[in-house]
């Protein structure tokens, strides 16, 4: 057989792996795998870490992006769960992947000062992390728990907010009434699967280089 | 005598406008995703090129000048082209900022705002973000849906072109 042959019944293996991987909208990965790992990224903290680092029994990663009103939006809420779960074992960490100058480092650093983020938040500049989990949205939730694998991922709660032109919040389903994350993260802690394991990130695409 | 002048000062700047031969007001019309529906099943017997986008996605505002551009060299061609917000429409800075833009832009085909709430809108229009660009053919199928949902596959300006290209059999060349 030529090599060109090859390459449609390679085709199929590898669609038939991705579409075993995917999840309902992820199209990268699912619940229930092992949540991909990432070495060596800076933080604003002016340290650099990886996923090993982190001891914590649940680990919430986060895709965010400073020029999205859809973060800007929802970073009170999200300062909120890291709130939430104090002296607990989760962490939470933030992850930019985006190039653009404004979702870089050092706006990155303004915006965690300017905001208050009580959480960790990185940036891979290679884009790998969130190719590797699928991310396309900013805000985009993932839960990992104590084996590192994703249990949860989406939106933080069944309500995103954006911020508007003056300035605003505006949730588009009002008061949040399921906390998907905060209710993962629970679950995860009590070695419990998620009642809701993925939903329909929303929020700004995030732009990956093309290859 | 007056009005003669002041028309031909209009056609003149209109001329050296790029595509303002058409003489076409550009408004923002605010619609439901029914009529949005209706209004795109018109449509049929045309190429329809609907552009999903709002004022909030730098990557939609950086593309609009080319979905500009494109109208220009394939509107003689049987293509029509519509552009369709998900601007907060009870945001009314950013729905003056949506029109505004479009005016800029001489965005001169059809222009909606979608009247819906955004998680809903996106369920109906099934995308999970924007930017996002359907491709319709003269029956009225939707035959190409262009995303960023895929990390490893985002669309790009070529993708439209590909597909136009391959909609229509009067095409310009791709420039």
């Amino acid at each position: 057989m030529t090599r060109k042959r090859w390459w449609g019944p390679l085709g199929l293996v590898w669609l038939a792996g991705a579409l075993l991987w995917a999840g309902k909208y992820n199209t990268t990965v699912d619940i229930g795998r092992k949540a991909p790992g990432f070495t060596k990224l800076p933080g604003t903290d002016g340290k650099t870490w990886s996923l090993a680092d982190f001891q914590e029994d649940v680990v919430v990663l986060v895709f965010l992006a400073n020029h999205c009103p859809w973060v800007r939006g929802g970073d009170k809420d999200l300062l909120q769960l890291v709130n939430e779960f104090r002296g607990k074992s989760v962490r939470v960490v933030g992850l930019a992947v985006n190039l653009r100058p404004d979702d870089t480092m050092p706006a990155m650093k303004e915006h965690a000062a300017k905001i208050g983020y009580n959480f960790l938040y990185l940036h891979d500049p290679t884009q790998e992390t969130g190719r590797q989990y699928g991310a396309t949205r900013t805000p985009e939730f993932f839960v990992l728990n104590k084996e590192r694998k994703i249990v949860y991922m989406g939106l933080l709660h069944n309500s995103p907010a954006q911020m508007m032109r003056d300035g605003a919040v505006h949730h588009a389903n009002g008061e949040p009434t399921q906390h998907y994350v905060r209710d993962a993260v629970r679950a995860a802690l009590a070695g419990k699967p998620a009642a809701v394991a993925e939903t329909r990130a929303q929020g700004c695409t995030v732009e990956y280089a093309t290859r | 005598m007056h009005g003669r002048v002041r028309d031909s000062l209009v056609l003149a700047a209109c001329l050296l406008a790029a595509g303002c031969s058409r003489l076409r007001p550009i408004t923002l019309q605010q619609v439901s995703f029914d009529e949005f529906q209706r209004r795109l099943a018109a449509l049929r017997g045309h190429i329809v090129v609907v552009d999903i986008w709002a004022t909030w996605c730098p990557p939609c505002i950086e593309r609009f000048p080319r979905m500009v551009e494109m109208h220009r060299r394939y509107r003689d061609h049987g293509v029509r082209f519509v552009s369709l917000s998900v601007d907060n429409r009870e945001d009314q800075a950013a729905v003056e900022e949506a029109r505004r833009f479009l005016q800029r832009q001489n965005a001169s085909f059809d222009n909606y705002l979608l009247d819906e709430n955004i998680l809903k809108a996106f369920e109906k229009l099934d995308i999970l973000g924007i930017p996002a660009v359907f491709l319709y053919d003269r029956d009225g199928r939707r035959r190409y849906r262009l995303t960023g949902d895929d990390p490893r596959r985002q669309f790009t300006e070529k993708d439209i072109e590909a597909a136009l290209q391959s909609l229509s059999t009067t095409a310009p060349e791709m420039e």
